[in-house]
């Protein structure tokens, strides 16, 4: 068959078949004697989709890798799992392996590193053409460059002979998701194939995936923490938490009435599905006079200009969120914020004390004021310190108080964030990921600053962790009458927690204005296309 | 890759050529510190029977009358010429007594390094791919290479197969056979190292997504080992092998010595043994021109094999936030 036959011509399959065409019952993984799956019960008809939700341990990548046979050595799955009638656990490796591909496709989460870096891209996706058993060797090309046309990247003979590292994140989920694809596979697990990418790019993504379902029938495995996403996307949702289905069933019935307690948790701390949340605590404190004021700042690195004319002033006591995407220049904006860099030109006043032209003894005491939480509590704690040591290593760097005053601190700050006695001797390694975000917390607090700097302080966290975080920061702003600097991709989260929004672009504000203003009434098309990039969630 | 690969290329060039001169500068200098004076010595023994005319021009064309910097300076610049000065004991050209030996040593260090990666992927294959408990035992088997000297490895090999199993006369040692082991001796102790470096990238390449994503592509596990893993595995390799070039040159000497082969490594020893400066000033340099040329070449190699390797300096990289 001439390859355009092949990709014009959609599966046929029967229309209504009796058994659906992926079938769990009992489901158990075990690693070792633990056991991270206890028995999951799915099923997924043909051409149907399903999303399997749930935060970070609760099983639902490994289900996944379970269904593909490809549990890392010493996981052990049991139960039944058939695939069109087929007992998939119970076969032989060898069998098993020609349905790799050819029937269940396979998307990744991380787009960056799920293809070999050392090789073309070309030459991966040749590899799949080769399941394709209809398809001669000579045709192998050309079905590969209609695939990629088919899932939209513009010019399929560069993207052919391009390395990995050469292509974004998007183009390469692009590229992953039509090597899933290309053998027409009746089932495609995709294992929170967004989560690494832009919010533009992942409502694209998203869309291409919907219609790839739509357009060749394939059944559509979603695997996602993200509820919103879950809702806009699947047929049906199954919520996992511990390994143990919560609830599961059509998603407009588990939306308008979530049965189980976790699934109404999980519904309420999604910040898109909840946007006046906490609009209660975050007005309760009180505007004060300006306390960060950016004054047509500019910074270029050689012939990029990273951060280009921009201006924004918070007063005290309140909220102001940057936003963009990848490349928008939200990082190197804070690190101008912080001193890091010192800008081309333009003003920087933090409390009143200018930044631009100080030395570094003087951007010290200024840092004092200024505080930073860093994104991922995983990597930015080191983790040979105690909670303690963590948290008191800013005061004995100022030299702050007797020792017996810096303890006195250290206690009241870990209180206020809300990390127990208990915890002090802890190192990192033994701590959450929440509680760990929370000594980042404690860390910049410790130093009574006026101003916290959050780079995406939540990201690397789970909804319900999220939401506790957030909490947890609103809180201390209205005792504390903190301002935040809040730096995310993340539009739900900054409606839900900032009083004022600048929308970055290639360096560049594009829109400014109060949370209302951004969201209710946006002025640009690019802010129209960030807010459209949301999922709305169930309609 | 290709932009900015010549500047790359010249400014390593221009590095070797530095770190060559230097080298040749250490080696006159480690020479010239030597306690007594093994040249007027040499010179005067009645056994060598130099006329004190002799003696004087070969103490002026070696300017040893002369300051100590003057005398680097035009060894210096004889070395350039590619002038090696003669020896003291035979009172022959140093760079023909090298020609003369050199053939046999790089048909050994090429025998020996051909056997190294043979032996190396070998093992890394073994230990992946071969059922318990063969594999997981082969891991063993490169730090027990380690730990046994080179000397003890030949004379085995020698009592076992040349005196055991008559297999070649240990008197012939340029017999193909007798070749082979000595190249053996000396490529079990270089195997030992590419193969820990092999079975460690080996694992690291497996734990990556794309071999899972590859897998779950439905490739098996031996496309997986030969079109995914080996070759982000194997450049490093490159690399490792340029640095044991050093040690295959240092390791000739003593497999030379134990097999009785002619070879760079008995000249070394017996100039060392006959403080014949002049050959030994020769050989060093030869030594630190092959490792610098072999290391030049492997920089050079590198980012044409592994596309996410750049070659633009690192301040003129652009930092994007």
């Amino acid at each position: 068959m001439a390859p355009q036959d092949r990709l014009t011509s959609t599966l046929e399959r029967p229309e209504s078949t009796v058994a659906p065409l992926l079938q769990v019952e009992g489901l158990r993984v075990a690693y070792g004697g633990h056991e991270v799956v206890r028995g999951v019960d799915l099923e997924l008809g043909a051409g149907r989709s399903l999303a399997l939700i749930g935060e970070s341990g609760s099983g639902k990548s490994t289900i996944a890798k379970a269904l593909l046979r490809l549990l890392p050595t010493g996981g052990k799955a049991s139960g039944r799992v058939e695939l069109a009638g087929r007992a998939l656990l119970e076969l032989p490796e060898r069998h098993f392996r020609r349905l790799r591909g050819r029937t269940i496709g396979f998307v990744p989460q991380d787009p960056g590193n799920a293809l070999n870096p050392v090789r073309t891209i070309g030459a991966q996706a040749l590899e799949a053409a080769e399941l394709v058993d209809e398809l001669a060797k000579p045709d192998r090309r050309a079905a590969v460059l209609e695939t990629f046309a088919q899932v939209g990247l513009a010019d399929p003979e560069r993207v052919f002979l391009s390395y990995p590292h050469q292509l974004s994140g998007g183009m390469l989920q692009r590229v992953l998701i039509g090597l899933a694809v290309l053998p027409r596979p009746a089932l495609l697990v995709a294992d929170e194939p967004t989560s690494a990418l832009d919010v533009t790019i992942q409502k694209r993504i998203l869309d291409l995936l919907s219609e790839l379902r739509e357009g060749l029938g394939i059944s559509l495995l979603l695997i996602t923490h993200d509820l919103a996403i879950a809702a806009e996307r699947a047929d049906s949702l199954l919520v996992l938490k511990d390994g143990v289905a919560q609830e599961t069933g059509p998603t407009a019935e588990v939306f308008a009435a979530p049965s189980s307690d976790y699934a109404r948790r999980l519904h309420a701390d999604v910040p898109a599905l909840n946007p006046d949340r906490y609009a209660q605590l975050r007005d309760l404190g009180r505007a004060g006079a300006p306390k960060i004021e950016v004054v047509a700042v500019t910074k270029s690195f050689g012939s990029l200009t990273a951060v280009d004319d921009v201006s924004f002033s918070v007063p005290a006591g309140t909220t102001h969120a940057l936003v963009g995407e990848s490349g928008s220049g939200k990082t190197t904006a804070i690190r101008l914020l912080s001193g890091l860099e010192q800008p081309d030109s333009g003003r920087i006043a933090v409390a009143g004390e200018e930044l631009r032209g100080r030395s570094h003894a003087s951007l010290r005491s200024v840092r004092r004021h200024l505080q930073l939480v860093y994104q991922n509590p995983f990597t930015s704690l080191d983790p040979l310190w105690k909670v303690e040591r963590l948290v008191r290593e800013p005061l004995d760097r100022y030299r702050i108080g007797s020792p017996r005053e810096r303890d006195e601190l250290v206690r009241e700050t870990l209180t206020a964030v809300g990390l127990g006695e208990h915890l002090v001797s802890r190192r990192p390694s033994a701590l959450s990921g929440g509680q760990r975000q929370r000594v980042a917390i404690a860390r910049a607090l410790v130093l009574r600053p006026d101003v916290l700097v959050l780079d995406e302080p939540t990201s690397a966290l789970d909804v319900t962790v999220q939401a506790d975080i957030v909490e947890t920061l609103l809180r201390l702003q209205a005792e504390q009458g903190l301002t935040y600097v809040f730096v995310s991709h993340d539009l739900s989260l900054v409606r839900q927690l900032a009083h004022t929004v600048s929308v970055m672009r290639r360096g560049r504000v594009v829109e400014q204005g109060t949370v209302a203003q951004i969201f209710d009434s946006p002025q640009e098309e690019y802010t129209r296309t960030l807010l459209d990039s949301l999922p709305v969630g169930a309609s | 890759m290709s932009r900015g690969y010549l500047p790359f290329a010249l400014r390593r060039a221009g590095q070797a050529v530095l770190v060559i001169l230097l080298a040749y500068v250490a080696t006159f200098v480690v020479i010239s510190v030597l306690p007594g004076d093994p040249v007027t010595a040499t010179l005067r023994n009645p056994q060598n029977g130099f006329t004190e005319e002799q003696i004087a021009r070969i103490v002026s064309y070696y300017g040893l009358d002369r300051p100590v910097l003057v005398q680097l300076w035009e060894a210096l610049s004889r070395f350039v010429t590619g002038d090696l000065g003669v020896s003291l004991r035979s009172n022959r050209p140093v760079a023909d007594m090298i020609g003369e030996v050199v053939p046999s040593t790089l048909v050994l260090a090429g025998a020996s390094l051909g056997l190294a990666l043979l032996l190396a992927f070998g093992i890394a294959f073994g230990v992946r791919y071969l059922p318990r408990p063969f594999g997981p035992a082969l891991r063993s088997v490169p730090s027990l290479f380690l730990s046994v000297p080179g000397f003890l490895v030949g004379l085995l090999l020698i009592q076992i197969f040349s005196f055991g199993l008559g297999l070649f006369r240990a008197i012939d040692a340029d017999s193909p056979w007798a070749t082979f082991f000595a190249a053996l001796t000396l490529g079990v102790w270089v195997s030992a190292q590419v193969a820990e470096v092999l079975i460690a990238n080996l694992d690291r390449e497996a734990e990556q997504d794309y071999a899972g994503v590859a897998r779950a592509r439905g490739l098996g596990q031996a496309r997986l080992l030969l079109r995914h893993l080996l070759k982000p595995s194997a450049l490093p390799v490159v690399t490792v092998l340029a640095v044991m070039i050093g040690e295959v040159l240092g390791g000739a000497v003593i497999t030379e010595a134990v097999f009785g082969r002619t070879g760079l490594g008995s000249l070394v020893e017996s100039s060392v043994a006959s403080q014949d400066l002049p050959v030994l000033q020769a050989v060093v340099s030869l030594a630190a021109v092959v490792f610098v040329l072999v290391n030049l070449l492997a920089d050079l190699v590198y980012p044409l094999l592994d596309p996410r390797v750049t070659v633009v300096r690192p301040e003129a990289r652009v930092a994007v936030a």
